[in-house]
């Protein structure tokens, strides 16, 4: 069991962040991260022994990322690399799972920061090989600095794809579309005064926008993609036009030519563990989904877990930066170790709120044009690992669709080994359509460990004393605490 | 949904594994039932369990009730076009320490004087039956008649064939009060009131609170039993494994996931409702299957879970009349109750219909406990 003021889990922009301002106030962190290298999403690093040369687009961010890395070094911070935090077992502790490093850590407080995932979004032919998520893509090129494709097409709907495409085009790509579902072009004038509080990240995002430009690639928007064509590989996508109500318009469908497909409906957070504990949450779609509801001092409902980043709202690389020191600030507050904590807070907030008009601009800019249940066919796989499609739920559901939890038990959905995570946005979705419930109403299966996947020999290393065995197992085993 | 209908001839409560095969058997006699479910059907114990169908690891005083069990869960199909995933792999108990081979053996000899016989299995007869057990392994009794069904398969498949069968399975319907009529009794759910002539209590760890409403004490605890399942694998494990000392319950499906349980026990009860995971207890659970077969350490585990396993003061079934309770009956509490379950509901369907069992069922009378 490893001892420490501050547990940080996600060493990405807002676990770094938090760490930082942690050892500020002189507390000790340990940060557990299930990569190899630190740094999440948007700081991703490669493998070692291979080095950022500070040199091509994508190292622009290098200088902030080294700074942001230095923490780790830091002779109060202890960091867990390849290391995925799986339990919570109580509210104060960790169950770290990593290799013969697993152990326990047992913390002042908790600043969770574990970051985002892609969010499903299931059509016809998204199973094919070729047929990546946007966030995948963005691993692959920062990650392994590798292309899923000679000629892409990247369509969804978000922020996300403009990066993708601009640095697809970077790395050399043949982009043969951006396919973005909302209607960017026709809402950017109402969007303007917000996009302006953060002129920094507006040309930011202008130099995405210009790198297409330059590159002629077609940007396509109030536009979907309805289905990926292929045999072994994708080897065509159809789109169709989105119109002002909502509807898809197939009669209008075009096809276009590509070797892989990117598909990005923008990023879910990561809230397996505050699930696990029982934090409340609340369904926020421009959010994400469902989000830990916060305190304006980033705790969540249960007392001392502070949540931090994209894996508390999606809100991007520099909120969760803001997030992170203002989480570990408070939290050092509740140790009664903050240091001109009034102070640093009105600073970090100041700077967040001006962020946050630019987020809310960008989120009004983006905002689902359609319901995505509508891209579903009778033979569309909704759940992946065990195969089950639409029509198949349907089906079950026009026996008895009064519940996740039934849906679920019937269909072995949402019980393979994603966890749900590719499956339970569309279940809740499938079943808040057909009992005309909104979905932030229905009932949640209960989500229960691990928060990820883990090898079973790595839980052999972590020591405990030995079991007390039953005297005659048929007897009652006796319960523990009620 | 079902509504609730205003009469029935039989009202059950609770529709996990003891109800709906009680439900299922008394409609095959041609009775009238319905049965009435809290939470959803099959969403507490039976939901949430192993599915090993192991005789061997049964007390003496229930291993007639689980080879009739076994066998009508083999049947199923046959009988009632109902596929709940069976399977007869045969199973290894196995022994890893010198005390605990002796335990094996007088259980073997126990059996056998009870006309069950398991075969003794070590050194290499045993590594050639099961080359993936670990050296801790010392020996083993082969049992061929341990199966497995898969819970949720049989959950929905018995739902779907009681209904099949006329039976009203409504969920949903929490009983709260039960009124003593001059013939039979009237109940009250949360979905309203019902009128029957025969009561069946099989509310699993809940007998005893729904007993109460009756007025009768019956001596009910639940353990707070934790599982385990790994993500699909290449398949190994051809065999049902479970443990002398009680501490292991391990397979491998056809879908190649392997369940790893064994009794131990996580936090929370009755009382709370809250059944939670114990890192420790959890930790020990995968110590002792990882020892058991060491091939498990590579797998990756997908999800750990627990549920309430109901059992009375004697861990023997509750089973038969309430004492002082004309027409009304309780099936609950047998320890692997899983198992025994479609015995004991064909038992409850013959004793409620011909006054009398084809098995001899008067010790596990919950008069046993009236003082
Ligand atoms: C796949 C993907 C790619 C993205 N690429 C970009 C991009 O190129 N540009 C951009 O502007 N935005 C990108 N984003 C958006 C990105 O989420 C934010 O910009 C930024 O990374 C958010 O920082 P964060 O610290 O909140 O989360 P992250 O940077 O995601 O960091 C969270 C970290 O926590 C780890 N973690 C999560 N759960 C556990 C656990 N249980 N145990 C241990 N570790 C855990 C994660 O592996 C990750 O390293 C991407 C998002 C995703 C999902
Ligand atoms: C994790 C775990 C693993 C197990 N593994 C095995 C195994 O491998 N093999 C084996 O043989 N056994 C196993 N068991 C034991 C087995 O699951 C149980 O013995 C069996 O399922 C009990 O069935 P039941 O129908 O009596 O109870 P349940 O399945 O619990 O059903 C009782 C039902 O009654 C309902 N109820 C309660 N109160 C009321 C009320 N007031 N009104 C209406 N309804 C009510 C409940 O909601 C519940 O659905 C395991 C148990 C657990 C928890």
């Amino acid at each position: 069991m490893i001892d420490t003021d501050l547990a940080i889990i996600g060493a990405g922009a807002a676990g770094l962040a938090a760490a930082t301002e942690a050892v500020e106030h002189g507390l000790t962190v340990t940060i557990a991260d299930d990569n190899p290298r630190a740094g999440g999403q948007y700081f991703r690093q490669p493998p070692l022994p291979f080095r950022r040369n500070g040199q091509s687009w994508f190292d622009k961010e290098a200088t902030r990322a080294n700074a942001l890395f230095d923490v780790l070094g830091h002779p109060k911070v202890t960091h867990i690399p390849d290391a995925v935090v799986w339990n919570l077992p109580e509210p104060n502790v960790l169950a770290v799972a990593a290799g013969d490093r697993s152990t326990r850590v047992r913390a002042g407080a908790i600043v969770v920061a574990t970051g985002a995932h892609d969010r499903p979004v299931p059509f016809p032919g998204w199973t094919l090989p070729g047929v990546i998520t946007a966030g995948g893509a963005q691993n692959l090129l920062k990650g392994n600095r590798m292309v899923p494709g000679r000629r892409i097409v990247v369509a969804g709907n978000g922020p996300l794809l403009f990066v993708v495409g601009a640095s697809l085009v970077r790395a050399g790509v043949d982009v043969a579309a951006i396919v973005e579902a909302a209607p960017v072009n026709a809402r950017l004038t109402a969007a303007l005064p917000g996009l302006l509080a953060a002129p920094k990240l507006l040309r930011q995002a202008i130099d995405y926008r210009w790198t297409l430009l330059r590159a002629g690639v077609p940007v396509r928007t109030g536009m979907t993609a309805v289905a990926a064509h292929g045999e072994e590989n994708v080897n065509a996508v159809s789109i169709a036009p989105i119109d002002g109500e909502g509807r898809i318009d197939r009669n209008r469908i075009e096809r276009v030519d590509c070797d892989a497909l990117v598909v990005g409906f923008g990023l879910t957070p990561s809230v397996e563990l505050m699930r696990l504990i029982g934090c409340d949450l609340d369904f926020h779609p421009a959010r994400g989904g469902w989000l830990p509801r916060r305190s304006t001092g980033f705790e969540t409902s249960v007392p001392g877990v502070f949540a931090a980043g994209d894996g508390a709202a999606i809100g991007g690389v520099e909120i969760a930066l803001l997030e992170g020191r203002l989480a570990a600030l408070e939290a050092a507050v509740r140790l009664g170790r903050a240091r001109d904590a009034s102070v640093r807070r009105a600073a970090l907030t100041h700077k967040l709120a001006r962020i946050d008009r630019f987020r809310r601009a960008i989120e009004r800019l983006f905002a689902a044009p359609c319901h995505y249940l509508d891209l579903l066919a009778d033979d569309t796989v909704v759940c992946r690992c065990e195969e089950v499609t639409a029509g198949e739920l349907k089906m079950r559901g026009r026996e008895a669709w009064t519940s996740m939890v039934q849906l679920k038990s019937t269909t072995r959905l949402a019980m393979g080994r994603c966890q749900g995570r590719n499956c339970m946005a569309t279940l809740a979705s499938l079943v808040a359509q057909s009992m005309g419930e909104p979905i932030a109403k229905l009932a949640y299966p209960r989500t229960r460990p691990p928060a990820r996947p883990i090898a079973l020999g790595d839980l052999l290393h972590e020591p405990i004393a030995p079991p007390e065995l039953p005297a005659d197992p048929h007897l009652p085993r006796g319960q523990k605490v009620t | 949904m079902a509504d609730l209908p205003k009469d029935t001839d039989i009202l059950v409560i609770g529709a996990g594994i003891a109800g709906l095969c009680s439900a299922l058997y008394l409609a095959r006699a041609g009775r009238t039932v319905a049965v009435v479910e809290r939470g959803e059907p099959w969403g507490d114990a039976s939901g949430a369990n192993a599915g090993t169908l192991s005789l061997q690891v049964k007390r003496p005083e229930v291993l007639h009730i689980t080879r009739r069990a076994i066998e009508l869960w083999q049947d199923f199909k046959a009988d009632f076009g109902i596929d709940v995933g069976f399977g007869r792999p045969g199973g290894l108990r196995v022994a890893t320490n010198a005390r605990e081979v002796d335990m094996l053996r007088h259980s073997q000899a126990e059996q056998r004087t009870l006309g069950i016989e398991v075969e003794w299995l070590d050194g290499n007869r045993l590594r050639d039956t099961a080359p993936w057990l670990g050296p801790t392994v010392l020996a083993a009794t082969w049992c061929d008649w341990d199966s497995y069904s898969s819970p949720l398969q049989a959950g929905r498949a018995l739902i779907d064939g009681a209904r099949r069968d006329g039976v009203a399975v409504i969920g949903g319907a929490a009983v709260t009060a039960i009124a003593k009529e001059t013939k039979g009794y009237r109940v009250t759910t949360a979905l309203g009131v019902i009128a029957c002539n025969t009561l069946v209590i099989a509310a699993g760890a809940w007998s005893g609170e729904v007993a109460a409403i009756l007025g009768v004490t019956l001596p009910v605890s639940a353990d707070v039993n934790m599982l385990s399942v790994t993500e699909p694998a290449p398949h190994l494990i051809d065999k049902v494994v479970t443990h002398i000392g009680g501490i292991l319950s391990l397979k491998q499906y056809p879908n190649g996931t392997c369940l790893i349980g064994g009794g131990w026990q996580g936090q929370g009860g009755l009382a709370s409702g809250r059944k939670e995971i114990d890192h420790e207890q959890l930790m020990h659970n995968f110590r002792v299957a990882i020892g058991v077969v060491p091939a498990l350490a590579n797998l990756r585990l997908v999800r750990s879970w627990s549920g309430f396993e109901g059992v009375a003061a004697d861990a023997l079934p509750l089973f038969g009349p309430l004492p002082g309770r004309p027409a009304a009956y309780v099936n609950a509490c047998a320890r692997g109750g899983y198992s025994q379950g479609p015995a004991l509901g064909l038992l409850m369907a013959e004793l409620i219909s011909a006054g009398r069992t084809s098995l001899p069922m008067e010790r596990f009378y919950p008069a046993r406990f009236a003082s």
